[in-house]
C-alpha cells in the first residue's frame, strides 16, 4: 500500500532528497498476538532529512514506538528497508532517549550521563569532563553524586537526555521522553532540549502524543495513521528558531499549525474509537 | 525511624525478658523447665569462663561462614549463568527441579558415606540450603530485569563485560540481597543441625549435649548465644545491603 504524501505545506516530503538522511522504505512489522498476528506497521515510507528535528504523532498503538525501535536496532526482524545516509564523523550513529524509567537507578547522575562513553572505553578524564559539561548545561551539576531515585521526574528526564547527548550520536531517537512529566515541567525540559539541540547538528526523530510538543520542537511533524501504521501527512513547521517553548504556545501561527495537525490526526483518533455519536463533538476541539 | 519506633525496637525484647523473669519469680512458670533469664545469664558467664563457650561460639561462627561461602558463591555464579544463557538454563533447570525439593537433612547419611564423617561433610550440609536458595534467586533476579535496561544497554552497544558489571549485576542485586537474607537463616539452621548430629564442638553441640544431661540452664545459655549470634548476622546483612545496594534507601527496624 502506498502512503499518501499529502504534503500540505507543499514542501518535499518524498524520498528523492539528494542530501543525506534516513530513508525508510515500505517498512512493515507484525507481532504474534493472543488472537493471531498483529500488524503494527504496514508500508511506512519516510525520508528524514539530515540535521532536522522530525516530530512523529499518531493515535495510540499506531506503531510509532515500533518504528523507532526498528531504527534503534532493537527490533531485528521487519519488512522493508532502513538506510542511514548520515555522516557520523567517527561518532556513534544513533542513540535512543528512552522513557523516564530507562535511567539506570543504580548509577549516579554522573555515571548515568557518562554511560555511553564508558561502554565505548573512552578514558575516564574525558568521559567525566563531557558528562559534566552536559550536566552543567542542564542544571544538574549539584546532583552529580545523587541517585535517580533522589531526583524529581523532570531532573531524571534531564539525566536521560544528558546520557544520549553525551554519547554524541549523529541521530537521536526519542520515544516519548517527556510523556510522564506534568505540563509545566514538560515545558521546562522542552526548553532545555531545544537549547541543546539547536546548538548541534543532530538529526532527531521525536515520538510524542502531544500536538503542542510536536509543533514546539519539530521542523516537521509527521502524522501517522491508525494501526497498521503508515505516514499519513507531513507538515512543515515554519516557526523561526531559536524557539521559546514557554512563549510559542500563544503565537498565532502556532495555533494555526496546531489546527492543521489536528485536522489530520482527528480522523485517525475518531476512527480508532469508532463508537459513535458523542465522539464527533469530542473530536471538534483539539485536546489540550 | 522516629523516636517512638526506636524505643519500641528495644522495648519489645526487653519487655519479653522482664515478663519471663517476673513470671518465674512469681512461680507461674516452673523454673526447672524454663529457668529465668537471670539464672541463664549466670550460667552463661560460668560457661564462658570455665567451659570454653567462647571456643564453641568461634567454631560455630567459622563453620557457618565457610558453609555460607561454599554455598553462596557457586550458587550465585551458577544462578546468574542460568539467568543469562538460555541454553544453560534449559540444561540445568531440570537438575535443580530434581534436587531442590529433597529435604536436605535427609541427604546427610548419603553425604556422610560419600565424604566421610568429618568437617567437610558438615560444611557441605550447611552449604546446601544457601546454595539452592542463591541459585534460584540469582536466576530469577536476572530473568526479572526490566526489559528497558536491556534495551538501553543494547542501544548503547554495551560489550559483555560492561553489560555484566554495569547492568546485569546491579539490576539483579536487590533480589540477590533478598536471597542472601533467606540464605543466612538456612545457613544458621544447617550449622546448628549438623552440630546436633555429629558435632564435637559448636553451640549446637552445647545445646544438644546439655539437654541430653538435662542441664536446661546450660541448654538455654547456648540458645541465647546462638540467638545473639544470629542477631549479629542479621545486622551485618543491613550493613552489607547498604554497601551493595546503595541506591535503595530503605529503613530497617534494627
Amino acid at each position: 500500500m502506498q502512503p499518501e504524501h499529502a504534503d500540505r505545506a507543499g514542501v518535499d516530503g518524498g524520498r528523492s532528497d539528494p542530501a543525506g538522511g534516513i530513508d525508510i522504505l515500505n517498512l512493515s512489522k507484525s507481532f504474534d498476538g493472543p488472537e493471531g498476528e498483529i500488524v503494527a506497521l504496514a508500508g511506512v515510507d519516510l525520508a528524514v532529512r539530515e540535521g532536522e528535528f522530525l516530530s512523529v504523532v499518531g493515535p495510540s498503538g499506531c506503531g510509532k514506538t515500533t518504528m523507532l525501535r526498528i531504527l534503534a536496532g532493537l527490533e531485528k526482524s521487519y519488512g522493508g528497508s532502513v538506510e542511514f545516509a548520515i555522516e557520523t564523523g567517527g561518532n556513534p550513529l544513533q542513540s535512543m532517549v528512552f522513557q523516564e524509567q530507562g535511567v539506570f537507578p543504580w548509577l549516579t547522575v554522573l555515571e548515568n550521563a557518562a554511560y555511553g562513553l564508558t561502554v565505548r572505553h573512552v578514558t575516564r578524564d574525558r568521559r567525566l569532563a563531557q558528562a559534566r559539561d552536559y550536566l552543567r548545561k542542564l542544571g544538574l551539576s549539584a546532583f552529580e553524586t545523587a541517585y535517580p531515585s533522589q531526583l524529581s521526574g523532570g531532573m531524571r528526564q534531564r539525566v536521560n537526555l544528558a546520557r544520549a547527548f553525551v554519547n554524541d550520536p549523529a541521530v537521536l531517537l526519542m520515544d516519548e521522553p517527556l510523556g510522564s512529566l506534568d505540563e509545566q515541567t514538560k515545558m521546562l525540559v522542552q526548553t532545555d532540549l531545544l537549547r541543546l539541540w539547536e546548538g548541534s547538528n543532530k538529526t532527531v526523530i521525536f515520538i510524542t502524543h502531544s500536538l503542542d510538543e510536536a509543533i514546539v520542537l519539530g521542523d516537521r511533524v509527521a502524522v501517522m495513521s491508525n494501526r497498521p501504521g503508515r505516514i499519513k501527512t507531513i507538515l512543515d513547521i515554519d516557526l523561526p528558531r531559536p524557539r521559546d517553548a514557554l512563549e510559542l504556545r500563544n503565537n498565532e501561527h502556532f495555533l494555526h499549525l496546531r489546527r492543521a495537525v489536528w485536522d489530520s490526526l482527528r480522523e485517525e483518533v475518531v476512527s480508532l474509537d469508532g463508537a459513535g455519536a458523542d465522539l464527533g463533538t469530542a473530536a471538534q476541539a483539539p485536546p489540550s | 525511624m522516629n523516636r517512638a519506633e526506636r524505643f519500641l525496637v528495644f522495648a519489645s525484647p526487653v519487655g519479653v525478658f522482664a515478663l519471663w523473669e517476673a513470671l518465674a519469680h512469681l512461680g507461674w512458670i516452673d523454673v526447672r523447665i524454663l529457668p529465668p533469664p537471670s539464672a541463664v545469664a549466670v550460667t552463661m558467664v560460668v560457661m564462658f569462663r570455665e567451659e570454653g563457650l567462647l571456643d564453641h561460639t568461634g567454631a560455630t561462627a567459622l563453620r557457618f561462614l565457610v558453609g555460607m561461602a561454599v554455598g553462596v558463591v557457586p550458587g550465585v555464579l551458577l544462578g546468574l549463568t542460568m539467568g543469562i544463557f538460555r541454553w544453560f538454563r534449559a540444561f540445568a533447570n531440570p537438575l535443580v527441579a530434581l534436587f531442590y525439593p529433597i529435604p536436605r537433612i535427609a541427604l546427610f547419611p548419603l553425604v556422610l558415606i560419600l565424604v566421610g564423617l568429618n568437617e567437610t561433610s558438615n560444611i557441605i550440609m550447611i552449604a546446601l540450603g544457601p546454595f539452592f536458595t542463591m541459585l534460584i534467586s540469582a536466576m530469577y533476579s536476572v530473568l526479572n530485569i526490566d526489559r528497558i535496561y536491556r534495551d538501553v544497554a543494547e542501544n548503547f552497544e554495551t560489550g559483555p563485560r560492561h553489560l555484566y558489571t554495569m547492568v546485569t549485576l546491579p539490576a539483579a542485586m536487590p533480589t540477590l540481597m533478598g536471597g542472601l537474607r533467606i540464605s543466612v537463616g538456612l545457613g544458621l539452621l544447617g550449622t546448628v543441625a549438623v552440630e546436633f548430629l555429629v558435632g564435637e564442638s559448636g553451640i549446637g553441640h552445647v545445646i544438644w549435649n546439655s539437654w541430653q544431661v538435662l542441664s536446661l540452664q546450660r541448654s538455654m545459655a547456648g540458645l541465647v548465644v546462638s540467638a545473639v549470634f544470629g542477631f549479629a548476622v542479621y545486622l551485618s546483612m543491613d550493613l552489607l545491603e547498604r554497601y551493595l545496594v546503595p541506591w535503595q534507601q530503605k529503613s530497617t527496624a534494627a
